[in-house]
């Protein structure tokens, strides 16, 4: 007797509409805003930027913080292209040193 | 803070910007799309920046009634967001020093004092005094 073979089932197209409605940061490539380590600035000033800039509560301002403290650097944000240089943009004018690296 | 205090404080701000206007790199380590676009984007920005900085402390200095006396010494009235550029302007102050220090590694471990390197030192380590002044008064701590 011949087998009974279950057919595969192939995953149901997504339908375009759908595919249009997924939100830009799933579409669109993603930039990080880092945060470096640096021997000049107050861990205190640190943290306090970060609450302005990204509007955060103390604690979670004070992760980052440490972050880059003891590993010398943070990934503060995965942000669309001109959201990311919005940040870099407030976070150099701190003086902080802050880059934008693509999501890889 | 005493009278004293009120002149290094002026004194110190009359040294802003000490910041190198150098192009600080947006990007560490990729290729951004339209970078050169991007990158005179930012240098504008902090170029304008420093330029509306600049305005505020001439106003800053000039306004003598932000010094208010009191029985114990003088106090600057400032408001929350005078604050913010004031801590960004002592940080200019801060890192700058520090560059022309040669950005050492340990801030507080230069090998010697020299006529060269006092006013830079004076100037990193007194603005960072300020500037965790200002933040003691913006926590409440």
């Amino acid at each position: 007797m011949a087998e009974t073979v279950t057919p595969d089932l192939l995953p149901a197209a997504v339908p375009v509409q759908e595919q249009q409605d997924k939100p830009e940061s799933d579409l669109e490539p993603g930039f990080l805003v880092i945060c470096w380590n640096d021997p000049v600035n107050f861990m205190d000033y640190v943290t306090h930027v970060f609450q302005m800039v990204f509007g955060w509560p103390r604690k979670k301002a004070e992760f980052h913080m440490l972050q880059v403290h003891e590993q010398g650097k943070s990934v503060l944000a995965r942000e669309s292209l001109e959201k990311a240089e919005h940040y870099v943009h407030q976070l150099q004018k701190y003086h902080l040193h802050a880059t934008m690296e693509r999501d890889e | 803070m005493g009278r004293r205090e009120k002149d290094l404080f002026l004194e110190l701000l009359s040294l802003y910007p000490r910041t190198p206007p150098a192009p600080r790199a947006l990007s560490k380590n990729s290729v951004l799309p339209d970078a050169e676009a991007s990158q005179r984007m930012l240098d504008e920005a902090l170029a304008e920046q420093r330029v509306q900085n600049r305005q505020l402390l001439q106003q800053l200095m000039l306004d003598l009634a932000r010094f208010q006396v009191r029985p114990t010494g003088m106090k600057l009235v400032l408001s929350e967001a005078d604050t913010e550029w004031l801590l960004q302007v002592l940080n200019d102050i801060r890192v700058g020093s520090w560059v022309i220090l040669g950005s050492p590694e340990d801030p507080h471990a230069l090998d010697e004092l020299t006529e060269e390197t006092v006013p830079s030192v004076w100037a990193m380590e007194m603005s960072g005094y300020f500037q965790m002044h200002l933040l003691k008064a913006l926590t409440g701590d």
